[in-house]
């Protein structure tokens, strides 16, 4: 299978954008799945021209909606794959109250959020995960704010699969494949430098080590909270270390499975029932 | 015969459920009944009210001057005395709402055993409502009324019931709402049904979250209605306006309270027709519906998933609290039509985009999606010409011509009983249909509106040029709707 389409890609020479868009490809047409049974959905800002480089079916929707669009889809038709592409503007800034409630639903989808650390198609202004003192035209007196732990905001949200990769081919692909196992809500966060607003980020390639080979027990939710604090998003210093990989992953009541209207449908969702 | 029958006290004290027992009883014995409710936005104590009017001809709304005056609080005597008519008569005193029930009962001679009849329908709380009842109905000495059957089949009908029921019949899958006053009643009525009609009802974080899962569902092909009031309605036009550009099936409906912002959540308004016809921004394809009683609520909503399917596009049935949860007789059966399921799977976009849904800047390709979109709205002003866009009643060919829209519907029909002058009764606000021209040359309109502005008022003038004089303008502002016997009166003035 090949879910690649012919759009002349308009990100940036050398974005880490090409290698998410790469592991997602791989994740994806390795899955066993067919084309018309994975839906893509995604935000507003440049992780969002991904939705016209995969060719799958879904919708490119508005800044911060990306969970309710999903979540509508999995109770349009809940046999479908359902994977949401959301910027940290789109998830943590105009967005949260949807990324909270998702983690709290635990409706079996995947929630891809790329995580830049500035509103980079906007021309650099600071987001809610930008560092203290950042700089840009907007904000000449310098980001005053302490950016917010997202992963530690999915753990305390009831979450049931969290995770964080750095924008690496391998990653992404290899933290797809262990999503698409989840049944539930799966959180992953990408740290992805950019090169024109952000470019100090590319430091984390450095720092990040791997959660599950450092042996990180995912099931163990005090254990995920102490990892959390490893990095605060703000500052790098010398001896920061980034974990990645799977915080945790628990299972949890589906909630889509609870809902016996929904148990019966067929392939084709709602769509199949003739009344 | 019009008798009016008030019921109020604290709430709490269950004037509501006294109402409801007197007017199932009545419309049983063939009488039509008009009920509606005053209620503040508390959940025990203050000031409730209820209004039962019935007749033995067709009747849709309360008068002012009171029949009986049932108060289950001596605060109710106190504001409502005042308009008791010379004969009137007032059931008071510290008795639980059953005894009243009894007492009523009798008044209008009604036999014990249909009131026996409506507590066994109720269930709850039976032995002590019957005990209660008993008491009432021996101690009542007077009769007003001789309550005869009158052998006509009348259907006592709740504006939310039937938007429950056209969407239910029209094939809905999923619908998603907000809590929000006065749209809370027909989440109530599907939720209830859920199982037994094989839908799915949800409640997600906000409104912004109910449009766009709603969205979501719509594009998996599923037939999805969404519920909201005012507020709840602002909320959603963003996701209004990508169901707009992604060319997205959706049932908007909108119950109408009193604005700006939380105004007044639990009275009546048509203050939200102007932000009906242009919620969202840029320039899309929609309709806006407007029943003026339950059977259009019902028939409205079904055209309304008709139409959103056919042409891909939001539909707003747009409501108020006045119909939403006032009750009415009617003897009509609604007229249902079918629907397709139009919606497959496929790339959509919130950006202007190319026939495969990638999204785009290409000048001739905007160019191409707007007229495409124009081309909708051409397309559905024709259909709507095969629907019933517009009622006409009262006197043909009068001088006088009464327009309105929505649920004021029900005492304009009374008012103008004996009058000369025609009323024409607007349904599609959205495709406005151009030909009412027709009816409003030479005449001396006068507008009926529950709103300061004159919404309607404008609707026409920017539609057909007419003018409508600020003396013939009759706008309640206040959160009540009008009540038939005090517009009688401002119609008659207004007569040429």
């Amino acid at each position: 299978m090949n879910i690649s389409t012919n759009v002349k890609s308009t990100w940036c020479p050398g974005c880490p954008n090409f290698m998410i868009l790469a592991g997602v490809k791989k994740a994806l047409e390795n899955s066993g799945k067919k084309q018309n049974e994975m839906v893509i959905v995604s935000g507003i800002g440049c992780h969002a021209k991904i939705f016209d480089y995969l060719n799958l079916p879904g919708l490119n929707s508005l800044h911060g909606r990306v969970p309710p669009v999903c979540f509508g889809l999995k109770m349009g038709n809940p046999n479908l794959s359902v994977l949401g592409f959301s910027g940290d503007g789109d998830a943590y800034a105009e967005g949260l109250e949807h990324t909270i409630h998702s983690a709290r639903y635990n409706s079996n989808w995947i929630y891809i959020v790329h995580n830049n650390q500035v509103f980079s198609l906007t021309t650099g202004q600071p987001t809610p995960t930008t560092e203290i003192g950042y700089k840009d035209k907007t904000t000449p007196l310098g980001v005053k704010t302490f950016p917010l732990n997202p992963i530690k905001l999915m753990l305390a949200s009831g979450a049931s699969f969290v995770a964080r990769v750095f924008a690496d081919i391998q990653q992404v692909e290899n933290v797809i494949k262990e999503a698409l196992k989840h049944k539930g809500f799966c959180f992953i966060e990408i740290l992805q430098p950019c090169l024109i607003f952000h470019p100090e980020t590319l430091k984390y390639k450095n720092k990040i080590y791997d959660l599950q080979k450092s042996g990180h027990k995912k099931q163990d939710f005090q254990a995920a909270m102490k990892k959390v604090e490893e990095f605060d998003y703000n500052e790098i210093k010398s001896d920061t270390k980034i974990p990645v990989g799977i915080f945790y992953q628990v299972q949890k009541p589906i909630f889509e499975e609870q809902f016996p209207q929904l148990q019966k449908l067929g392939p084709l969702g709602w769509k199949g029932i003739k009344r | 015969m019009r008798y009016n029958i008030l019921f109020g006290g604290q709430a709490g004290q269950g004037p509501n459920i006294l109402g409801e027992i007197l007017g199932e009883a009545l419309v049983k014995q063939g009488y039509y009944v008009f009920y509606s409710r005053d209620y503040q936005s508390l959940i025990r104590g203050g000031h409730n009210f209820n209004v039962l009017t019935f007749s033995d001809s067709p009747i849709h709304s309360n008068d002012s001057k009171i029949d009986v005056l049932v108060a289950l609080d001596e605060n109710t005597k106190k504001i409502h005395s005042t308009k008791m008519k010379k004969e009137g008569i007032i059931l008071d005193g510290k008795h639980e709402n059953m005894y009243f029930a009894g007492r009523l009962f009798k008044l209008l001679c009604l036999d014990f055993e249909t009131l026996n009849q409506e507590l066994r329908e109720l269930k709850k709380k039976y032995e002590e409502n019957l005990k209660n009842a008993k008491l009432g109905y021996e101690e009542e000495t007077k009769n007003i009324c001789h309550v005869k059957n009158q052998k006509n089949k009348i259907y006592f009908l709740n504006g939310s019931k039937e938007i429950s029921q056209g969407a239910i019949e029209s094939g809905l899958d999923v619908y998603y709402a907000y809590p929000m006053t006065p749209a809370t009643p027909v989440l109530r009525e599907l939720a209830e049904k859920q199982i037994e009609k094989n839908y799915l009802v949800l409640e997600p974080e906000n409104e912004i979250a109910v449009i766009n899962s709603a969205i979501g569902s719509a594009i998996t092909g599923a037939k999805v209605m969404i519920g909201t009031s005012g507020g709840g309605f602002d909320l959603m036009t963003e996701g209004l306006s990508m169901a707009g550009i992604a060319g997205v099936p959706l049932v908007v409906y909108l119950a109408q309270r009193p604005g700006p912002a939380s105004g007044v959540p639990t009275y009546t308004a048509q203050g939200d027709l102007n932000i009906a016809r242009h919620a969202g921004h840029g320039e899309f394809p929609r309709m806006v519906l407007a029943p003026g009683d339950p059977i259009e609520c019902r028939e409205l909503t079904n055209q309304a998933f008709y139409f959103s399917q056919k042409y891909k596009i939001p539909c707003i049935v747009l409501n108020d609290k006045h119909l939403a949860e006032s009750f009415y007789s009617l003897k009509e059966i609604p007229k249902i039509i079918k629907s397709q399921k139009t919606i497959s799977l496929g790339k959509f976009n919130s950006y202007e985009s190319t026939s495969e849904g990638i999204s785009t800047e290409d000048s001739k390709r905007i160019e191409k999606n707007n007229i495409e979109r124009l081309k909708k709205v051409w397309d559905i002003e024709k259909e709507a010409e095969k629907f019933i866009q517009y009622k006409n009643f009262g006197k043909k060919n009068s001088k006088n011509l009464i327009v309105s829209w929505g649920s004021t519907k029900g005492a304009i029909l009374d008012a103008i009983q004996g009058l000369d002058t025609e009323f024409l009764q607007i349904l599609y606000m959205e495709p406005f249909p151009k030909e009412i021209l027709k009816f409003l040359k030479n005449k001396n309109i006068i507008l009926i509106e529950n709103n300061a502005t004159a919404q309607l008022g404008q609707l026409i003038t920017e539609k057909t040029g007419i003018f409508i004089e600020d003396k013939n303008k009759i706008l309640r502002f206040d959160g009540r709707p009008f009540l038939a016997d005090e517009l009688n009166l401002e119609v008659k003035k207004r007569l040429n």
